[in-house]
């Protein structure tokens, strides 16, 4: 900390590009240097893979396949887990701002980048570069495993399942609609923390918003309104994504979907950085 | 101790503080103060009772009954007891005018196209009169569960589990208002079912015949959508060597009840009339429908209680915050230098926000489920289709006082998370990846799984808030979608709580031995 401090201090004056690559090698110092960042990020693979893992073991196609109309969506399935892992991403991300906050890093960290904006686009850039790599290795994993599993399962090419590859169009949109999901929700809990500051006042914030959402959806009777709320959380939207069958289900088209999970995450970026630049720290 | 001597000193003890403050009312008391004096800690809780009644009361603003076919089909009809029943079924009967005996030969039970209903229903009635719920008592083969002797509606015993493809024997003996079924593979050696009271059966009554075949429920569960698709199934029965010992007047056949129409979208019989025929003493019978409590689909005080799966969220972090605060601030040392004895400190917060949050849960319960009932009578969850209920009910005091306990249970468990991690953001998280995350999922993931969270993990729970009466004798599709939960209530918030003393006694176990 102290180091990156005083490396970047000269480069302080001088004026241009550096000074955000300076920022944004503060940022990284300070997340690599924590032991509970590794832990978290090891933490949403194994989620991942694991909540997918189960989820695709557990598939019985005998009964299923019985019937002709039975048409389950593979690759949406075995990467089930990000429903469970975005919970991890968002404490990485939510931890990223208000950790500094809780200790009163942030004060340091204001004087030395007096720039909010910059600090804000520092920590922003570092935590989605981080989700991004760790989104792949999760959604990849949990895609493998799903490949072995679904076809144990008896889901065969001779069933009208073909084995689930990147070759497949809707599967690559699955798998980097599946990371760039990761990386808004991460993105989503740093403008959250920014706006709210207090890590547990943040979490519920955050889980609210992605697991609230679908719940309130799922209680509605009335379709239409079902739909609006689907449409409208970032997590129903945001996971349309995954699907490769039956898109005309969803309350939202694959990328459309996506664009509401980045406006939500875009907007409360936007918040947090107008709170960061507007209160004391 | 004279006054010469100089008396032993403790100088850093207050002479004001009483013996024993180390006792458990103390611990709580303090606890208490804790709990009390943080300010965003009280505005919380108002916020888990908020987010509970209004969710729940913005889930029964949003839910209409739509009727697909169209009216309303009159008042459904009533078995002893007032329970909500179908009857129809086909019959062949005569009147016994006092004591008697039936006995016959099923000889045939065969299911037409189709899928064949595990409840379908062959064998011997005694009836009040023919008309749809009269008090009844049946002895019965069925294609899935064997012989059952049943009577009126709710009540089911289970004879052998001979199989429907066998001809069997069967007997059913009037004596006054007491019943007896005996069954025999040979017509010699005979052995007793059962003996049951039917209070219903006075004066005259009927006595014959009947077959009865159920819809057959079918499921297409994908991800993400559900679709249940009711065919109705028709059955042939074939009895021979019928004797009916004081049976007077000829035998009769009747259609009786109207046939179930599916939720109420047809009004005619679904598998078409019953037919019957009778040469010889042999008697074949036709015919679809049941004889069976009839089964609501939504469950209308779960519904009322839904908004506790959000104020969870709330009330776990404020059960984390609990302890994880004082890690944060050191204030933990001078907890445990105050009161050494740690496990004891952990149990006193945890009965001081169990309490809490059960008092905050009863609350935010009972006031969401008397704003949402009228809310969803308005919206035509209305008696008869819909059940009329009172919070002094005995299901639905247990789902509201169990609501409330179940937040108890959360709050308990979040503490020990708490405890054990010692970290805000890992057991906030923890909880919700528990508790919101199965919840959003079972209704998208394979049956399989959903129904393993929903029975073997903390969730198991929410099985509390269900008021639905599932009968055993009854066919039914138990569907995580619609908050069923196979284990039932009690089983239910037994494992919660199997899980939030766990937790606490790790926890326990874990403060009593590390550092602080």
């Amino acid at each position: 900390m102290s180091e990156a401090l005083l490396t970047g201090a000269p480069r302080v004056t001088a004026r241009g590009a550096g000074r955000m690559t300076g920022a944004v090698h503060a940022e990284w110092t300070k997340l690599r240097t924590l032991h509970s960042t590794w832990w978290l990020l090891l933490g949403i693979v194994l989620c991942t893979v694991g909540v997918g893992a189960l989820t695709t073991g557990s598939l019985s196609a005998g009964d299923c396949l019985a019937r002709r109309t039975c048409d389950e969506d593979t690759v949406k399935l075995s990467l089930t887990g990000v429903w469970v892992g975005q919970a991890a991403m968002a404490v990485f991300g939510v931890l990223a701002v208000t950790a500094e906050y809780g200790t009163g890093t942030m004060r340091v960290t204001l004087a030395a980048i007096p720039s909010r904006l910059r600090v804000l686009a520092a920590k922003a850039v570092v935590v989605a570069g981080l989700a991004a790599v760790v989104g792949a290795v999760s959604v990849l994993g949990s895609l493998y495993l799903g490949r072995v599993l679904v076809l144990d399962a008896g889901f065969t090419a001779e069933a009208g399942y073909p084995p689930i590859g990147l070759g497949d169009g809707a599967t690559l949109r699955a798998v980097v609609g599946g990371v760039l999901y990761y990386v808004l929700v991460a993105l989503l809990g740093v403008g959250l923390g920014a706006a709210l500051r207090d890590t547990a006042g943040t979490l519920t914030g955050v889980f609210l918003l992605l697991y609230g959402f679908p719940l309130v959806a799922a209680m509605l009777s009335d379709p239409d309104w079902e739909k609006t709320a689907k449409r409208l959380s970032p997590t129903e939207a945001g996971l349309s994504v995954l699907a490769t069958r039956n898109l005309e289900a969803l309350p939202i088209g694959p990328w459309a979907g996506l664009g509401v999970a980045a406006s939500w995450a875009v907007g409360v970026l936007v918040v947090g950085w107008a709170v960061l630049k507007g209160r004391d720290a | 101790m004279t006054d010469t001597q100089t008396p032993p000193v403790t100088p850093y003890r207050s002479t004001a503080v009483p013996a024993g403050r180390d006792g458990f009312v103390q611990l709580l008391r303090a606890e208490w103060t804790k709990l009390r004096t943080v300010r965003r800690w009280g505005l919380t809780l108002l916020g888990a009772v908020l987010v509970t009644v209004l969710v729940s009361v913005f889930a029964a603003t949003s839910s209409k009954v739509q009727f697909a076919g169209g009216g309303d089909r009159g008042p459904e009809p009533t078995g002893p007891g007032g329970v909500r029943i179908v009857d129809s079924f086909r019959y062949a009967h005569q009147a016994l005018p006092g004591d008697g005996t039936i006995t016959v030969r099923l000889a045939e039970f065969r299911t037409g196209e189709g899928s064949t209903p595990e409840w379908g229903k062959a064998g011997v009635l005694i009836k009040k009169d023919a008309a749809p719920g009269a008090s009844y008592a049946a002895l019965m083969l069925t294609p899935g569960h064997g012989v059952r002797l049943q009577n009126d509606f709710v009540h089911d015993r289970a004879g052998s589990n001979s199989p429907a493809g066998e001809p069997r024997w069967l007997r059913l003996t009037r004596d006054g208002t007491t019943l007896t079924g005996y069954e025999s593979a040979d017509g010699k050696e005979w052995s007793e079912v059962g003996a049951v009271t039917v209070p219903g059966l006075t004066g005259t009554v009927q006595v014959g015949l009947f077959v009865a075949s159920p819809m057959v429920d079918t499921m297409d569960r994908q991800f993400g959508s559900v679709s249940v698709s009711s065919e109705p199934s028709r059955s042939t029965a074939v009895f021979d060597d019928v004797t009916v010992d004081g049976g007077s007047g000829d035998w009769r056949h009747t259609d009786v009840g109207e046939q179930p129409g599916g939720d109420g979208q047809s009004s005619g019989p679904v598998g078409g009339e019953g037919e019957s025929s009778e040469s010889g003493g042999r008697f074949t019978l036709t015919g679809s429908g049941d004889i069976a409590p009839a089964q609501y689909n939504t469950d209308l005080a779960a519904m009322s209680l839904s908004g506790t799966q959000l104020g969870l969220v709330l009330i776990a972090a404020l059960g984390v915050l609990f302890i994880t605060a004082e890690y944060r601030r050191g204030m933990i040392r001078t907890t445990f230098a105050a009161s050494p004895r740690r496990g004891r400190v952990l149990v006193a917060k945890a009965v001081v926000i169990g309490v809490t949050a059960f008092a905050a849960g009863l609350v935010a319960s009972v006031a969401s489920f008397l704003i949402a009932q009228p809310i969803l009578k308005a919206n035509g969850h209305k008696p008869p289709r819909f059940p009329e209920l009172q919070l002094t009910d005995g299901p639905v005091l247990r789902a509201v006082l169990g609501s409330a306990v179940l937040l108890a249970l959360i709050a308990v468990l979040a503490l020990g998370l708490g405890a054990l991690l010692r970290r805000t953001a890992g057991a906030v998280a923890t909880v919700v990846v528990l508790f919101v995350a199965p919840l959003v999922l079972v209704t998208t993931l394979p049956i399989g799984f959903a129904q393993f969270l929903q029975q073997f993990t903390p969730l198991a729970g929410f099985a509390v808030q269900e008021t639905l009466t599932r009968y055993d004798h009854v066919a039914t599709l138990c569907l995580p979608e619609e908050g069923c939960y196979p284990q039932g209530p009690w089983i239910g918030i037994g494992t919660l709580l199997l899980y939030a003393v766990a937790v606490l006694g790790l926890a326990v176990w874990r403060v009593r031995r590390r550092d602080v």
